[in-house]
């Protein structure tokens, strides 16, 4: 659900036209990409359903590798992203397949864990 | 500390007490390693390929790279960039974009953080290399750079509001290969 708010969020940037601020670049068909995905991610952690998870960091890896392959012809094509929407998408991809394809304990070490 | 909840973890107080961090340390530590992900991802923005700047009037990364050779900082270096990553630069120029995403993307994340802390702050002083001399460089900033990603280091900062937090307690009760080198890198 996290993930897929942080997509949701993502899409602030559309409104950023360069600048300091500007730390992903949205645009075009990223909106959708992340609005779209954003809202399957949030939706698939609500239901703790590992197969949608899966589904929308496959969406994001395929999002990250179509704009790469963008990139490579030379510009942002019709995603209209740079280098930092592949980024984003990469880990927001990576994030969800790992927490869909993993199996984990109850227990989580978030509080106070041992340096080791 | 009066006022807080930090708790000394060792009976002997001739040595230095270690302090368990409160939730608000975590989420501080969790904001440092999000907003050096959220950096990286805007810095590696201008890193456009196929040229990745490279022209008669140079630009963008290849204009950067190039300072290690005008405003030379370390010799051997300079040597290396002038002999070997300038004639290359279609190569290097997509490590450094391919390296400088994962950075954005796993720091976000928090997925083997203690790693990617290693490989930012090994980056960071490939930067420091090049640029450190050239014109409008302010030095502070790249020791800060340094410094953050030792921080990421050291508190295991995906530990915190991060996959490392939520998926190394799985990790550790596996025998695979994968699991046991992620214990390590988280």
């Amino acid at each position: 659900m996290v993930l897929g708010g942080v997509s949701i969020a993502s899409s602030v940037f559309v409104f950023l036209d360069g600048g300091n601020f500007q730390l992903v670049q949205i645009r075009a068909a990223g909106l959708v990409v992340a609005l779209v995905l954003g809202v399957l991610a949030v939706v698939a952690g609500w239901f703790q359903e590992a197969t949608l998870i899966l589904a929308a960091g496959a969406g994001f890896l395929l999002a990250a590798a179509v704009q790469l392959v963008l990139l490579a012809g030379g510009g942002g094509g019709f995603l209209g992203g740079n280098a930092s929407a592949f980024s984003l998408w990469l880990g927001l991809g990576v994030g969800l397949i790992v927490i869909g394809a993993v199996p984990r304990p109850e227990t989580s070490e978030e509080t106070f864990p041992a340096l080791n | 500390m009066a006022g807080t909840d930090y708790t000394a973890v060792s009976d002997d107080a001739t040595r230095t007490v270690p302090l368990q961090p409160s939730r608000m340390d975590g989420a501080v530590i969790a904001v440092v390693r999000l907003g050096v992900g959220l950096l990286w991802m805007q810095n590696v923005g201008w890193k456009t390929p196929p040229g990745f700047g490279r022209g008669d009037l140079p630009t963008g990364l290849y204009h950067s790279v190039s300072y290690a050779v005008s405003h030379e900082v370390f010799h051997p270096y300079a040597w290396l960039v002038d002999r070997l990553v300038l004639p290359n630069f279609a190569f290097f120029g997509w490590m450094v974009l391919l390296v400088e995403a994962s950075l954005g993307a796993f720091l976000l994340i928090g997925l083997a953080t203690r790693f990617w802390a290693v490989v930012g702050a090994a980056q960071t002083v490939v930067i420091m290399l090049s640029v450190l001399n050239a014109p409008h460089e302010w030095f502070w900033s790249y020791v800060l750079m340094l410094l953050v990603h030792m921080t990421l280091f050291a508190t295991a900062a995906g530990r915190y509001a991060g996959l490392d937090g939520l998926l190394r307690p799985g990790w550790q009760q596996s025998p695979s290969w994968s699991a046991r080198w992620l214990v390590r890198a988280s």
